[in-house]
């Protein structure tokens, strides 16, 4: 045995033996004694703030940061969620040690100037603090709830009305949703399906009656999709309710997964499962990080909702989620308050001692929307009803709740209030830079020794709890993107909450050539400008400064050119690539099999499906002219299905197949036999690479550097043609 | 040595087809195989690519009282052959009289070529009842029905249970049936109904399916088997995957002692 071994096998021994005193402590008959537990905490938490606020001069806080961060270091190698709650325990001790000399040591602002600039940072900072303490609450321990098996006797299993509302979207999206519901293993005299269509089309309700599902429809269309939701629900009378928003096709397997825990469970209201996307976002598109790095939403319903699950808050997200009609029917069907009726919905269940659960398994996929307007547009409507609840129901008052459901509620209020701090934060050193505003009244080394380990516990913290679904620094480009724009109609929300009205997202469209967003980008160019005039004028400075003032302007320099990145990756997003399919394409590899006019026979694999075709990877040497018809055949586990078809490109082995004109049966079959496949799209959920906080410095850095490259070449095209570069006009629609 | 018996109530399945085809697969898949055909039509050795000149075969060995293994044949594609043999209409009433008295015949001049308990021995037999599918299911370990996805070969199932339960069935060492579904075809929703019923009927006992595919009709004409005739082809990739499962279900069973 090496010496290596030796040590791990001790290691192991060490960890076996404080796990067995962990557990004596924890499982001792005196915690039954409430007050035991009080004064503990007490006495924990009179602790904590002497650690906090000790006094340390420079020597004594590098030593203790120091120190502190290796131990961190060193936990972040031993797995577990012990390890985790401790580098929570370092992370929180860092940043109220910041905070706190923050408050004590470093506002005795002079003027008028330094008191503006100061102030607005330092509030800026207590946001973002509050933000990131919530933030650890809500996903320290995030449920991990399983997914429970459906008695076999199914007599049993209750009765569900499967509702897809829709408005203005084609009717080729919804079929592929209302294919796939149909498909749904769940016994055929307990299942209907309805769709809601608000925009009342006749070709619509044709294809209903046609296939045998339901068709409802109202007089008016007030409160959009809630509206439309509570108008069927009076129609309708199953036991369970299961809502999929019109372009989420959800997979065969949604209604045994889910509903398990209804029967467990008598007070369950509400089960949500993830929304995932088999297309890329705009960020993913315009970065060209699909699949690579997890997306926008990916931390959400991969930690925050799991997260929200202990505290018994798990959100309704308006889709993909199966809800008890009693309890809905007991709040007056979904909230129509906010423009966020499904989070709203959540909390007035969770008010009237209501559960709701997540089940953090993909059980249903859609379109991601297209175009960064689209997205903006979408997230400032979020952004919005969160800012409404806070002002009409707010989480942290009125009855009904614990204090972990307001403080998960809290915090997704909280989030979106992020617009001003983050604009605060990418030009704060500007203040000094630009008007040598004091916005710090401390020396650089000691603003160093406070605020790194702050940044860096809070980085490596974070980095391990959302690694697999959030990379490290991509927060600061998402929230960065997001910010010009939610920050106006969070405040007007705020002032007014019944301003501002619903508006959809359009879907399926097509970028027929790639063109730079200058309406979307123009705030990030701005900051760009004042960002680069400031670093020009600090370099400057800094070349005749010495001692002291150098450090200052060292650390202000620093800061820009890091915001200057950021920036730099925000105005790369608004650089939208061509998109020419108008049906997305997934990439999957499934055998297939062409059945050629002669009857002939050839196994391949295709590269990607969509809806009206499919890329294949054929024998190089097979002989195939385009335009040439032949039937195509998929399958899943036994069964099989052909498909007539029509070749429409072919190049080396890559062939492209378009299907011909196909009865229902055949459009339902092909529906199930590729989009509503959970087996094909939903294993590279969360099995992304996990997160290395300085690899993914890497990547943030490479796309600020290219939105920087992108800044300048457009600048240019515009100064030369002005007309021409401006591309097609993508307004934001706010809502107002 | 493991003998399988392959076997239909009904004719026109496609049964010498499949025979030649799994025959060339196992030993592409480096078993050692030996097809025996015990069908008066004789046709085994065409599938197999041997010259229809070539002479010899068990009926032919067993009437002029020759070892049978002057009459096996090594074939262009690594499967040892032993046809019917060519015989008049008088040898053939002679032959069958024989067999009828005579119930171990095939059993035991198949012990007595010695063939290493490693090898797979094939028996191609004529469709329905006959004294030739009485032999085979007297001899074989293991018998695998071939049926095609319509309603008459979905009628006729009960009759060949029947067969292999009267002659094969209360011996020690006999393993079952096991079924493969010839030309399955889904664009054609009859064939995929009754393929569906099909599946859920026999469960484990279906071995897989066989696709429709024009290239088995063509390698036959060109003398090829279908695995090298069309590799890419559906029906080859079938072959290669029946052939794999049979030989999973062979390993699966400990071998009995003869």
């Amino acid at each position: 045995m090496t010496s290596q071994d030796e040590f791990r096998v001790d290691k192991q021994g060490v960890a076996a033996r404080l796990r067995a005193a962990a557990m004596h402590i924890v499982n001792h008959p005196a915690w039954g004694h409430a007050s035991l537990r009080w004064l503990t905490g007490l006495l924990g938490l009179g602790l904590f703030a002497l650690v906090f606020t000790v006094p340390l001069d420079l020597g004594g806080q590098v030593a203790f940061a120091v120190v502190s961060f290796l131990v961190a270091l060193l936990l972040r190698r031993v797995p577990g969620r012990l390890p985790t709650l401790a580098m929570i325990v370092f992370s929180v001790t860092a940043s109220m040690r910041y905070i706190y000399w923050r408050f004590t040591e470093t506002l005795g602002f002079e003027t008028l100037l330094d008191n503006f600039f100061g102030t607005g940072l330092v509030l800026a900072e207590l946001y973002a603090l509050a933000v990131l303490l919530l933030g650890y609450f809500q996903t320290a321990w995030p449920l991990e709830r399983k997914p429970l098996p459906m008695p076999a006797d199914r007599s049993r299993w209750p009765s569900v009305d499967v509702m897809i509302p829709t408005y203005n979207e084609p009717l080729d999206v919804v079929k592929q949703t209302v294919f796939a519901a149909m498909g749904m293993d769940w016994p055929a005299d307990r299942m209907q399906i309805f769709v809601l269509d608000d925009g009342r089309r006749p070709e619509f309700r044709d294809f209903c009656a046609e296939i045998g599902v339901g068709y409802l429809t109202r007089d008016d269309n007030r409160h959009a999709k809630a509206g439309n939701i509570n108008a069927a629900l009076k129609k309708t009378s199953s036991e369970l309710v299961a809502i999929f928003d019109c372009d989420h096709i959800p997979a065969r397997s949604f209604m045994q997964i889910c509903v398990g825990w209804f029967l467990r469970d008598p007070k369950l209201a509400m089960l949500q499962t993830p929304h995932y996307f088999f297309s890329p976002d705009p960020f993913e598109k315009n970065l060209d990080t699909f699949r690579a790095v997890p997306n926008e939403g990916e931390l959400f319903y991969g930690l925050v909702q799991d997260g929200n699950d202990l505290w018994n808050a798990t959100f309704f997200c308006g889709s993909c989620a199966v809800i008890r009609r009693a309890p809905l029917e007991a709040i007056g069907g979904v909230a129509v308050e906010t423009v966020t009726e499904d989070a709203h919905t959540a909390l007035k269940l969770n008010r009237r001692g209501f559960n709701t659960a997540y089940l953090a398994i993909p059980q249903a996929a859609g379109l991601a929307t297209e175009s960064l307007s689209g997205h903006v547009g979408q997230r400032i409507r979020w952004a919005r009803g969160m800012a409404q609840i806070s002002r009409m129901d707010n989480p942290l008052t009125g009855p009904g709740l614990h204090l972990g459901q307001r403080l998960c509620y809290m915090n997704a209020m909280l989030h979106f209030f992020y617009g001003l701090p983050r604009i605060i934060f990418m030009t704060a050193p500007l203040a000094f830079l630009l008007f040598g505003a004091h916005v710090y009244q401390a020396t650089a080394a000691m603003i160093a020794a406070f605020a790194l380990p702050h940044l860096m516990h809070a980085s490596i913290t974070n980095s391990r709890m959302q690694g697999r679904f959030r990379h490290s620094f991509w927060n600061e480009v998402y929230e960065s993107v997001l910010a010009w724009y939610i920050l106006r109609p969070v405040l007007v929300a705020f002032i007014n909450p019944r301003l501002g009205k619903f508006n959809v997202t359009a879907k399926g469209g097509v970028i027929d050539r790639s063109y730079f967003d200058w309406g979307i980008a123009r705030p990030y160019i701005f900051l760009m400008g004042v960002n680069l005039v400031g670093l020009t004028i600090g370099l400057v400075k800094f070349s005749t400064h010495t001692g002291e003032a150098a450090s200052t302007l060292a650390i202000n320099l620093a800061w820009t050119i890091y915001n200057i990145v950021i920036i730099g990756a925000s105005i790369a997003v608004a650089s939208e690539s061509r998109q020419v399919r108008r049906a997305p394409r997934v990439d999957a590899t499934l055998r297939a099999v062409l059945t050629l006019s002669t009857g002939r026979t050839v196994v391949c694999k295709t590269e990607d499906f969509s809806q009206t075709g499919l890329g294949l990877l054929v024998p190089e040497s097979l002989e195939l002219p385009l335009g040439e018809s032949l039937y195509v055949t998929l399958f899943r586990n036994e069964e099989e299905a052909s498909f007539p078809a029509e070749i429409v490109f072919r190049n080396g082995p890559h062939l492209g197949l378009q299907f011909q004109e196909m009865s229902l049966p055949q459009q339902a079959a092909l529906a199930q036999m590729t989009f509503a496949r959970a087996d094909l799209w939903a294993s590279s959920w969360g099995h992304g690479e996990r997160d290395t906080p300085l690899k993914a410095l890497g990547g943030v850095m490479r796309i600020g550097v290219k939105g920087f490259g992108i800044f300048f070449v457009s600048l240019f095209r515009m100064l030369r043609a002005p007309r021409k570069a401006l591309g097609p006009q993508a307004s934001v629609d706010t809502g107002k | 040595m493991r003998i399988v018996a392959v076997a239909s109530a009904k004719g026109g399945v496609g049964k010498t087809t499949v025979t030649a085809s799994l025959a060339a697969a196992l030993a592409r898949a480096g078993r050692m195989v030996l097809a025996a055909d015990l069908d008066p039509q004789n046709a085994l050795r065409l599938h197999l690519g041997l010259d229809p000149r070539e002479a010899g075969g068990s009926a032919r060995a067993t009437l002029e009282g020759v070892p049978w293994l002057s009459g096996c044949t090594a074939g262009p594609r690594g499967v040892v052959v032993l046809p019917y043999g060519q015989l008049t209409e008088d040898e053939r009433e002679i032959f069958e009289q024989r067999l009828e008295t005579d119930p171990q015949w095939l059993a035991r001049h198949l012990q007595q070529l010695g063939l290493p308990d490693e090898a797979l021995v094939l028996l191609d037999t004529p469709p329905g009842p006959s004294v030739y599918m009485r032999q085979a299911l007297a001899a074989a370990e293991l018998v695998l029905i071939i049926t095609l996805p319509d309603a008459a070969s979905y009628a006729a199932l009960p009759l060949m249970d029947n067969l292999v339960r009267r002659y094969a069935g209360p011996r020690p060492g006999f393993r079952g049936q096991f079924y493969l579904i010839n030309q399955l075809d889904s664009t054609r929703q009859l064939s995929a109904d009754v393929a569906q019923v099909l599946r859920q009927r026999l469960g484990d006992r279906l071995l897989g399916g066989i696709h429709r595919d024009q290239a088995v009709c063509e390698a036959l004409a060109c003398d090829q088997s279908v695995i090298d005739y069309a590799h890419d082809s559906l029906a080859s990739h079938d072959f290669v995957a029946a052939a794999a499962a049979l030989a999973r279900q062979l390993d699966a069973m400990p071998q009995v002692p003869a």
